[in-house]
């Protein structure tokens, strides 16, 4: 049996647009997803801003009511078997609110660890045991309201691990945190999996799905458009290779001329400080460089590169970067 | 096993009304809370007393006092129970509290627990200053009948309270709402009027609010009646409180389920 078993899950919005003439409108946010994850497995859903993924997790943690398809965690259904579920999963939403800001780490465990049953002589010992291994052991006299952003996010690890639940939620762990925090949450994730916990993460990173994930669904407008480990999914982009040039002030109707190019798939711009790196996504290889270069004719270059693709790549072409 | 579960949901029940108070603690500091505790009382109380004195007779002083010294359980039971309710969307705890397994009656009565505590504290408080300032002579009340209606009148507000928490959950604008109920309470509820000399339609507004028989109880008490004179008089302002606190109940159960289908959870 799959931990989760999710089959063709749905969810529509209803919101009212306009202040004197109110409309309905009707947003689909999650228009009917499948998959399911093995006990033990850490699943990744991918996907940009608004693709559906906190969406998908509500329903699957109960706070939300699908209006269409099934969900069952550890073969329970999440609508009608919803109380038995809840003590068995454990979440986190992405972000900072979710605590008693009045109240210390301390505090704030002790009331979600009588929410969750736990017995009082467990939690005893459950309670310094966590802040511990969130890293909060010294500051869990004070009060959540001084704490950083990432304090909080560490003690909703910590409160999500308070009951010990087989299966986890963790929307957008990292958001917000500095690249050494979210390097130790990455890690605590990974431990996590070696007690064979079931998880489901979801991110907007590549790399932090390619590293911590066994399989990957990419998830773009609602619906799933891959779903795979992270090297098959770079795999599905090996016809691809990547040229990157820096390139000084380019502008707008350059990168448009070069878009309508035949072997050009994709083409994006980071803006680097003073000049900006042009990335390519083109069948061609290094061949394209001529011609590419050609199309640029007049404008200051810096280093011109080829690479592999790599997970962000893939996920760009899924999900057809804008 | 039920025994187990009745242990543990009891453990809900303290431990969140410890952490409401802890909270409200924290956020007033020990000797900010100290000072309300000990001089919220009194203001009121010493603008009604004087006012009523002055137009009535210093004779009627008692009558003032005690209004106003049960008004104390309309504050931290309004207030203090909305508060600590409507508390857990402002921290956007709700998705943490509606997704535990927790039984919602357990955690909904043990926020309104500590703040019928911090009433009949506000109450007795009331009542000293009087006897301080206004020396009114308590010696005729039997303490244990006047103890009780204290803690009926301060269940039945805390009744109020919980809808009102409720209503926080849903609305932006509760401390609009609280301080218009607040306001009702202080006329209809005979604080600080002769309810016999209000027009028809007022009393039966005070007949359907909590505190008005606590009140009437209370000077009743004080003048020297006994427990079974006023008996009914309690166990109707006690019926009234639970009214309230059920109603209060259903809505919470109610925005719960709405919530989760609509969606509207974390909503503002
Ligand atoms: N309560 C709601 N009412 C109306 N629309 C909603 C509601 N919640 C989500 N939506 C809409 O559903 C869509 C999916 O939102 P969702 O929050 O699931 O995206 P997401 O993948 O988590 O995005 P992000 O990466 O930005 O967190 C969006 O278009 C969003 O506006
Ligand atoms: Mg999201």
């Amino acid at each position: 049996m799959s931990a989760i078993e999710v089959i063709n899950l749905q969810r529509e919005f209803q919101t009212t647009i306009g202040v004197f003439n109110r409309k309905k409108k009707i947003v689909p946010a999650v228009k009917g997803i499948s998959f399911e994850i093995a006990g033990g497995e850490l699943f990744g859903l991918l996907g940009p801003n608004g693709a559906g993924k906190t969406t998908s997790v509500k329903m699957l943690t109960t706070l939300l009511i699908p209006t269409g398809g099934t969900a069952k965690i550890l073969g329970l259904d999440i609508v009608n078997d919803a109380e038995a579920v809840r003590p068995r999963i454990g979440f986190i939403f992405g972000g900072e609110r979710g605590l008693y800001w009045r109240l210390n780490a301390t505090d704030n465990l002790r009331y979600f660890a009588s929410l969750y049953y736990l017995d009082p002589a467990v939690s005893k010992k459950r309670i310094p045991y966590l802040l511990e291994m969130v890293g909060l052991t010294d500051r869990a006299d004070e009060k959540v309201e001084g704490y950083s952003r990432g304090m909080r996010q560490r003690l909703h690890i910590a409160r999500a691990l308070l009951h010990d639940p087989e299966v986890l939620f963790l929307d957008e762990p990292t958001m917000g945190l500095d690249p050494v925090g979210a390097r130790e949450l990455r890690q605590t994730v990974r431990n996590l999996q070696d007690e064979k916990k079931t998880i489901l993460l979801t991110t907007h990173y590549m790399f932090e799905a390619d590293a911590l994930c066994q399989r990957v669904a990419v998830i773009n407008k609602g619906e799933i458009v891959a779903m795979d480990t992270p090297s098959k999914l770079k795999d599905s982009v090996n016809d691809l290779s990547v040229v990157e040039i820096e390139v000084f002030g380019i502008p707008p109707e350059t990168v448009e001329k070069i878009k309508t190019l035949s072997m050009v798939e994709n083409v994006s711009v980071e803006d680097r400080d003073q000049l900006q790196l042009l990335l390519v996504h083109t069948s061609k290889g290094a061949e394209a460089i001529p011609l590419l270069i050609s199309e640029l004719n007049g404008l200051k270059l810096g280093k011109v590169t080829t690479r592999e693709p790599t997970l962000e790549d893939a996920y760009v072409r899924l999900v057809g970067g804008e | 096993m039920i025994m187990e579960k009745l242990k543990l949901n009891i453990k809900i029940f303290f431990e969140g009304a410890y952490l409401s108070y802890v909270g409200l603690f924290r956020w007033l500091s020990p000797s900010t809370y100290l000072a309300t505790l000990i001089f919220s009382p009194l203001t009121q109380m010493l603008f009604f007393v004087l006012i009523g004195t002055y137009a009535q007779g210093t004779d009627k002083a008692y009558f003032y006092v005690i209004g106003n010294a049960l008004m104390n359980a309309a504050m931290s039971g309004i207030y203090g129970v909305t508060m600590s309710i409507g508390g857990d969307r402002w921290d956007g705890t709700l998705p943490y509290l509606f997704g535990a397994p927790a039984n919602r009656m357990t955690v909904f009565l043990g926020r309104a627990f500590m703040h019928i505590l911090n009433g009949m504290i506000g109450v007795l408080t009331g009542l000293l200053w009087g006897w301080l300032l206004f020396h009114i002579d308590y010696s005729a009340a039997n303490p244990w009948a006047l103890l009780l209606t204290i803690l009926v009148t301060t269940f039945s507000t805390s009744g109020l309270g919980l809808l009102m928490g409720c209503i926080g959950l849903i609305t932006r604008n509760v401390m609009f709402v609280n301080n218009t109920v607040y306001f009702v309470l202080l006329v209809f509820s005979g604080a600080n009027l002769d309810l016999a000399t209000l027009p028809s339609w007022m009393r039966i507004v005070s007949n359907y609010l909590p505190l008005t028989r606590g009140i009437a109880s209370a000077r009743l008490i004080i003048a020297g009646h006994s427990l079974t004179e006023v008996l009914p008089l309690l166990i109707e302002e006690f019926g009234i409180g639970l009214f309230f606190a059920l109603l209060g109940y259903s809505l919470f159960r109610w925005f719960e389920i709405t919530a989760k289908k609509r969606g509207t959870l974390e909503v503002f």
